[in-house]
């Protein structure tokens, strides 16, 4: 029996290059436009992992963290995020407040959200296998 | 004046009489005289001898008295006419000029002349006391002049001012600071300034401004909460004054304390901020679309040529994207600085308005949002530059998409109004406040509460503006209501119009 992923983005590029590479590792990927469609699709069936992007339109990437974190069921589903929000996100603050075990920043390899996937799953704990997504992301503008 | 109060009238009877009673005496002596040698001869020739010498007497005491009446009748003239003459306006010469020439060898002249060396000399004291005294009523006058100049232009300052001792008590403000903290000054005295001001940054700055030297002042970006709860950011200066502005050494050590209003320039910088924010999220989610396609091609994870098609079509759209979207910023830019090309031409309308549908029909099926065409019949020709016009069309276009709730509708008018060319997209979306309404074309504006339904720039409206109103001598307007939808109009002259105010702008 398969993994089960969910992938929730609002670009479709992005979300088609996640599951062509995903699938193709072997996970059932199932892919939702915003975050009401992913909460929609986690009620229906919990997934193994939820893959989500931060800023989406009807309910956020923050806000179905939030969702997520607040229902029994779903308590301990492990979350990755990926964004391409600039200085008003660290992974420190999404770890602490809303569990995500990676930040992922855009643009992102499809080949290394990969590897996060695969470790998360396997229990490791995530080596910052994602470039980027392992430093705190830092204000790009000077203040 | 002391001149004035010497009472001459009654001087030369007084002296007529001394004169009188004098001769009279004498006359009595002679008499006496007389009586005591009548004792000797006979009476018959001593009664007569005193008669006569008795009128000897009284004849003499009248000539003493007539002679001494002349004279003090003339030094009495002398002495009238000096107390008239006003000491203010007199010299030396006009007192000799304006008092009654003396004869010669009078008896009285030498006092009398040094009398009149007195009052020259009291006219010349007279005359600088008064000097001087017109002299300080104007410094005096020039003081408060400049005194209640001051206290105008510190009431008139749209900076809020305060001075305080070395106490920290406040012992002036204008009336801006009055407003912005929300007290009175007038009429109490030596107030505690952190009683008045609910501060602590501010009240810090001042004890440390007044642990300084005299002269240095001391800067700080402060936040405060003003009179109608609404945080403003301040930039505080706070001065000690000079030492020789308190002149003593017991004179309070006094501290200015100016604040210049910066909340704009903060607003500025955060909107700078989110700018470059949103600018980035949008370049970074096209990009990330590339080299995730382009590492999936490299890794050889499409094995067949119809996916790989697939990816290289996906990768060539969000170049496009991107392109687009570096072009939008560019042309702002551009128009902004006054160094955009325009090459306007002849073109329908309708197919214009056609072409940009098309382009933005892609982002509204995605929503379901139904896009509707209600163009006019008449073929209507316009004198515009057409890519930056399509432009225009498309930014208000995906406005409308994104900001209207899926399922939604968006429409498209064009029609002639008189001599101008209209043409409008309506959407029934989230709509606009009237503040919004206001700033929605300043650049990088966004509705705070829709930012998050759709990402932007907050350069789409500005951009629309610009190319209508600065390119094309238009006129863009919104008219909306929250929860009611917007409708953006575009107003464009004739081409009658447009081709004169053309060929204007190319002469």
């Amino acid at each position: 029996m398969p993994l089960r992923l969910l992938l929730c983005d609002d670009d479709l590029a992005i979300v088609r290059a996640a599951e062509f590479k995903l699938s193709r590792a072997g996970y059932e990927v199932e892919c939702a436009g915003d975050g009401q469609a992913g909460w929609e699709a986690i009620q229906r069936q919990r997934p193994d992992l939820l893959v989500t992007d931060c800023q989406m339109p009807r309910m956020t990437g923050l806000q179905l963290c939030e969702a997520v974190r607040g229902d029994a069921a779903t308590r301990d589903l492990p979350i990755i995020m990926l964004t391409a929000k600039g200085y008003e996100l660290t992974e420190a603050e999404v770890r602490q407040r809303y569990g995500v075990l990676k930040l992922v920043a855009k643009p992102f390899s499809p080949r290394e959200l990969l590897k996060s996937i695969d470790a998360v799953l396997r229990g490791d704990n995530p080596a910052p296998a994602c470039g980027e997504s392992a430093q705190t992301i830092e204000p790009s503008v000077a203040s | 004046m002391a001149m004035a109060n010497i009472d001459f009238t009654n001087l030369p009877r007084r002296m007529a009489l001394t004169a009188t009673v004098a001769g009279l005496i004498a006359a009595g002596l002679v008499c006496a005289v007389a009586w005591a040698m009548a004792s000797v001869p006979s009476w018959w020739v001593s009664a007569p001898l005193a008669v006569l010498v008795g009128m000897a007497g009284v004849g003499i005491a009248l000539a003493i008295s007539l002679f001494w009446h002349q004279r003090i009748g003339i030094a009495d003239a002398y002495l009238r006419r000096l107390a008239q003459l006003d000491p203010r306006d007199m010299t030396e010469e006009t007192v000799s000029a304006n008092l009654p020439q003396l004869p010669t060898e009078f008896p009285l002249g030498p006092a009398l002349e040094r009398i009149q060396a007195a009052f020259t000399r009291f006219c010349t004291q007279i005359q600088d006391a008064e000097q001087g005294r017109a002299l300080l009523d104007i410094r005096c006058r020039r003081a408060s002049q400049q005194s209640e100049q001051m206290s105008q232009i510190l009431a008139g300052l749209a900076e809020p001012v305060l001075v305080v001792d070395q106490y920290n008590d406040l012992v002036l403000a204008n009336r801006s600071a009055e407003k912005l903290f929300g007290f009175q000054v007038e009429g109490v005295e030596h107030r505690a300034l952190a009683k008045l001001v609910k501060n602590q940054r501010l009240i810090d700055l001042l004890k440390e401004t007044h642990s300084r030297s005299t002269g240095t002042a001391r800067t700080d970006e402060i936040e405060i909460v003003d009179d109608v709860g609404r945080p403003c950011w301040y930039s505080v200066t706070a001065t000690m004054l000079m030492a020789g502005a308190t002149s003593t050494d017991t004179a309070p050590h006094l501290a200015v304390v100016v604040l210049r209003d910066i909340s704009s320039q903060k607003a500025a910088q955060r909107r700078n901020a989110e700018f470059v924010s949103s600018v980035t999220h949008e370049m970074k989610t096209p990009l990330a679309g590339i080299k995730a396609y382009v590492e999936l091609l490299a890794d050889g994870d499409a094995e067949d040529e119809a996916t790989r098609d697939e990816f290289l079509d996906v990768i060539n759209t969000q170049a496009d994207r991107l392109q687009r979207l570096i072009e939008n910023m560019l042309n702002l830019a551009r128009i902004e600085a006054g160094a955009v090309r325009v090459n306007k031409a002849h073109c329908s309308l309708n197919e214009l308005l056609e072409e940009a549908l098309d382009i933005v029909q892609p982002a509204a099926q995605r929503k379901s949002i139904e896009l509707v065409a209600e163009l006019s019949p008449m073929h209507i020709r316009v004198f515009v530059d057409r890519d930056l016009m399509l432009q225009t069309a498309i930014n208000l276009l995906s406005n409308a998409v994104k900001y209207t709730p899926d399922g939604g509708r968006v429409t498209m008018r064009s029609r002639l109004v008189d001599d101008q060319v209209e043409f409008e997209v309506q959407d029934t979306g989230v709509g606009l406040s009237e503040d919004d309404c206001e700033r929605i074309f300043d650049k990088f504006y966004r509705v705070e509460k829709d930012s998050q339904m759709a990402s932007g720039t907050g350069l789409g409206l500005p951009l629309a503006k610009h190319i209508v109103s600065d390119v094309h001598q238009g006129n863009l307007s919104v008219t909306s209501r929250p929860g009611e939808g917007s409708t953006f109009v575009v107003t464009l002259p004739g081409t009658k119009q447009m081709t004169k105010v053309f060929e204007r702008s190319t002469v």
